[in-house]
């Protein structure tokens, strides 16, 4: 049994299941283009703003899905985003730079959500365009307000991101504190009262659209208690006289990566075993990922995505929806359409689920020196091209072998391999685990890294040792053919080749 | 029996045989060892206790402090009573409460909880604050005044057993070792402390440990991978690991309840189902040999606190049926046939106009209702509408009823629900209190 290959294998799901069958075409774009290269799918992004927006209707909610550009810098998601309903489809944008992509791609200023740290120039463009700014503290308030008054810009809708939900004790149960994970942005719940003091004061410049949080766990309980304050302090906001109508819940809705649970659970189990050192190590130079071993006890814990998620994306929104909340009991879901407010989400990794990969040459391929069943195999990628392993996703690539098919050959098998990067570095692997391949994979072949678009894809590219950059092609289907243009020049027409329909 | 204090009514509990003709076993006799009859009801009384009478002593002395533990269940309970007696406080740190009912009766029993927070959805793996390190953190801090029982670490957890459980089995044999001893694993303290009594006797005994199937939960189980983590966890203390599910933990816990009138909640169901599935071969095996065997498993608590954990998992155990008129009875098309709607401007005039007018139910959440609502509504919510649907309703079927709701979709069906009771003139709020907003029509605030 311990011998058996601990495969991680990819969730992978149409149409991006018929992309990765046609090999030969794949094989030439990366021929073309070399490598690495980043793959897009923009139309399974539209599919899954659609998949949200079925869990609002289901639950009777109004109010927008924005994408939070910063998962993907691409400009053909954008784009479709762009063309989708406007009453149902905006973006999230974080800096000027992802504001001016967002407007060039066909955002209108009005499906704009300006987030994060924002520089003068940030705001000035956000409210000349009549974005909605999400106000991370009482200081920018106060700059917003400034600049609104000074250049004489119009009012501006504000949503005002809370925090500390845990601390606010008003409303919490009896004798129990869900402790939550502290960020560094937005306004502790019980400094608000001088938030609405400054909304009130600066009512000439600007005009509260909502409430905002956003939390970094996948803890329905938080979350849903989060929920349910933001719910009653609209209410109080109301009872202020502010008129606000959205509550915007953030992002953090989660991918499933690897497709199998068995697989999953088969493998972190090892991982304990490993770093108990009663089986051989799962990676390169025995890492733990955050365990370690104490005396014969696993102490730590692993620093990494949880790989197999049953309930991701629009599903783990329909769940947070629909449990009941802590202190009023009724469901999320009841609770906003009840007291009147819409539903803002911005998801961003669920949002570009499915919607692209990363193509990596195989360069060379050879045992390592220790063990003669494990190979190292060199890729014309490095570790910031594909950053899964940067935030601690573990799922294995796809070999697609040069002449197609599964390059049937005598004595090949299932084989554990190190994948390592073209840096001439000693730390640049791909991942730090040792992969299981179905085969040896041979020079030429393609390792295809599937569901990268959310944080993966270019979030760490870079140009050290003036290694090339990935390009990155936006791929649709048509009858049953793959058709591509570069990311720069897809527009969501029905051909991306610019042919008429 | 009289004592002075609770405490002295802990372990000494029965050893009850099973009947064969529940367990099928033909040359084992299997008996069950009931923990779940200590005086907090269960197996944890006992370790809990050893634990925390040196700390107990000492704050009373100090004069005040909080006990502390990670458990989310019977050691928990037990600390909290146990901290209430001493007057000091109990805090309870925890993942996730899973079963409510232990939440609730924690509460009652006067201890706080912390939850610790969920994993983190944008991983940073950098990130070394993990929260189990800060608790150990503020444990350690030079003006704690924490007493932490560490029941995954602490050495008196086992002591408790090899003290008490162990040799009460023994000494309930008549001197003899049984042949087998099925424990389920948490902390690892019962089957370290019994096995270690029973080897002692007679190194021939075998011990099963029973852990979690790695997706399943199980109370007070933990898994393959979780049993890692637990520092009283030596592999050499079982001859043998295997895993139970929690659908195998429930037949168990009801074979227990309903043919041997032990009230057993989850964990001794797992025990049982886990020593039969495991004895089961061994047992054929003894046939035409002549010999018999003994087989010792653990009762670790009491079924009542599990109530919610059966329901999500064998609703049909805790069955029965609904009475009276039900609006999910109503199909989409008897709905639309049989309900009168009313737009946003008729229903402005009917309420100014209407002779009578009609009563106005608002069937939102009363916060929802408090915030906001028509002028002149009551606010009956939907669950108790429900309820009173079947059971009798506050007003007369002389009454023209106009029903809101969020979107006009709940009050639509009620309207046809009304309608079919013999109520002539009950109308729904087309497009709900959403609808009468986006009109500009008033609503009030409390």
């Amino acid at each position: 049994m311990k011998d058996a290959p601990l495969y991680l294998r990819p969730r992978v799901e149409a149409p991006l299941a018929s992309l990765l069958r046609d090999a030969p075409f794949l094989h030439s774009l990366c021929d073309a283009l070399g490598s690495p290269l980043n793959v897009l799918l923009p139309e399974a992004v539209a599919e899954n703003a659609a998949r949200f927006r079925s869990v609002y209707r289901r639950h009777h909610l109004a109010g927008r899905v924005y994408f939070a550009h910063k998962a993907n810098r691409s400009s053909a998601l954008v784009r479709r985003l762009a063309a989708c309903d406007p009453a149902a489809v905006g973006v999230d944008v974080a800096s000027l730079g992802e504001l001016r992509h967002a407007l060039s791609c066909g955002f209108t200023g009005d499906r704009v959500m300006a987030t994060g740290p924002k520089d003068r120039e940030f705001l000035w463009l956000a409210a000349r365009v009549g974005a909605t700014v999400n106000l991370d503290s009482a200081g920018e308030l106060e700059r917003l307000a400034r600049l609104v008054r000074t250049h004489g810009l119009g009012r501006v809708d504000v949503l005002v991101r809370l925090s500390e939900f845990e601390s606010d004790d008003g409303h919490a149960g009896a004798g129990t504190r869900v402790l939550s994970r502290r960020s560094r942005f937005g306004t502790p719940v019980a400094g608000a009262d001088e938030l609405w003091d400054a909304l009130e004061r600066h009512g000439d410049a600007v005009e509260l659209a909502g409430l905002a949080y956003h939390l970094d766990t996948t803890g329905l309980e938080e979350k849903a208690r989060a929920l349910e304050r933001c719910v009653l302090l609209m209410d109080e906001c109301r009872a202020r006289g502010l008129r606000p109508r959205a509550v915007d819940i953030g992002g953090g809705f989660g991918v499933g990566y690897v497709a199998d649970a068995g697989e999953w659970e088969r493998w972190t189990t090892a991982l304990s075993e490993a770093v108990l050192g009663v089986r051989p190590p799962l990676t390169w130079r025995g890492h733990g990922y955050g365990l370690r071993n104490e005396g014969g006890t696993v102490r730590g814990t692993a620093a990494l995505y949880p790989a197999h998620r049953p309930v991701a994306g629009p599903g783990y929104l329909d769940a947070l929806l629909s449990r009941p909340a802590p202190v009023l009991g009724r469901p999320p879901a009841t609770l906003l359409l009840e007291h009147l407010n819409d539903l803002y989400v911005e998801p961003g990794r669920a949002l570009v689920d499915q919607c692209g990969l990363s193509l990596a040459r195989v360069l060379d391929v050879r045992p390592t020196g220790d063990d003669p069943t494990r190979h190292l195999v060199r890729l014309g990628m490095n570790a910031g091209d594909v950053s899964l392993e940067e935030h601690g996703v573990l799922v294995d690539p796809v070999l697609l072998p040069r002449g197609g098919g599964d390059g049937d050959r005598a004595g090949d098998g299932p084989v554990g391999v190190h994948l390592v990067g073209n840096l001439c570095l000693e730390a640049d692997l791909i991942t730090r685990r040792l992969v299981h391949l179905p085969r040896l994979p041979c020079a030429g072949d393609l390792l295809a890294f599937v569901n990268t678009a959310g944080y993966a894809m270019d979030f760490h590219a870079h140009h050290a040792q003036r290694q090339p950059a990935a390009r990155t092609v936006a791929v649709t289907e048509e009858d049953g053919a793959w058709r591509w243009c570069p990311d720069e020049d897809y527009w969501p027409l029905t051909d991306p080749q610019g042919v008429p329909s | 029996m009289r004592y002075d204090n609770i405490t002295e009514a802990i372990g000494n509990t029965p050893l009850v045989r099973i009947d064969p003709a529940v367990h099928g076993l033909r040359h084992i006799d299997l008996y069950a060892k009931l923990e779940m009859l200590n005086p907090f009801g269960s197996v944890k009384d006992r370790p809990a206790w050893h634990m925390a009478r040196p700390h107990l002593q000492e704050a009373a002395a100090d004069g005040g402090g909080t006990v502390v533990e990670l458990s989310s269940g019977n050691t928990a309970k037990a600390l909290a009573l146990l901290a209430g007696m001493h007057g000091l406080r109990f805090k309870s740190v925890t993942n996730r409460m899973r079963v409510p009912e232990i939440k609730e009766l924690l509460l009652l029993l006067g201890a706080e909880i912390e939850e610790l927070p969920g994993q983190s959805e944008c991983l940073d793996p950098t990130d070394t604050d993990d929260p189990l390190t800060r608790f150990h953190q503020a444990l350690s801090e030079p003006d704690s005044t924490y007493l932490h029982t560490d029941q995954y670490f602490n050495p008196r957890n086992v002591e408790a057993h090899a003290a008490g459980t162990g040799p009460e089995i023994v000494k309930d044999l008549d001197g003899r070792v049984p042949d087998w001893f099925i424990a389920c694993v948490g902390t690892a303290g019962s089957s370290t402390g019994v096995a270690r009594v029973l080897r002692e006797h007679d190194p021939g005994v075998r011990v099963l440990g029973l852990v979690a199937d790695k997706a399943d939960f199980i109370p007070g189980i933990r898994t393959i991978d979780e049993v890692h983590q637990v520092g009283l966890f030596d592999p050499a203390t079982y001859d043998s690991l295997a895993s139970v599910t929690s659908q195998e933990a429930i037949d168990g816990m009801v074979t227990l309840i309903r043919r041997c009138g032990l009230l057993s909640g989850p964990t001794g169901g797992a025990a049982y189902q886990g020593a039969v599935r495991h004895l089961a071969s061994v047992d054929a095996g003894l046939t035409g040999t002549g010999s018999r065997r003994t087989a010792v498993f653990i009762v670790c608590d009491r079924a009542e606190s599990y109530l919610s954990y059966v329901r999500a998992r064998r609703p049909e155990l805790l069955g029965g049926t609904r009475r009276g008129h039900l609006v999910t009875s109503l199909t989409d098309s008897e709905v639309r046939a049989g309900a009168r709607v009313v737009g946003v401007d008729d229903a402005r005039r009917w309420m100014a106009e209407g002779d009578p007018r009609p009563l106005v139910v608002d069937l939102r959440g009363p916060h929802a209702y408090a915030a906001l609502h028509i002028e002149g509504s009551v606010n009956i919510v939907d669950e108790l509408f429900e309820e009173l649907v079947r059971t009798g309703l506050p007003f007369s079927k002389r009454t023209p009823v106009l029903l809101a709701c969020p979107v006009g979709e709940k009050s639509l069906r009620y309207a046809a629900l009304l309608a079919r009771m013999g109520h002539p003139d009950v109308r729904s709020l087309a497009g709900g209190v959403v609808a009468w907003r986006d009109a500009g029509a008033p609503l009030v605030r409390e």
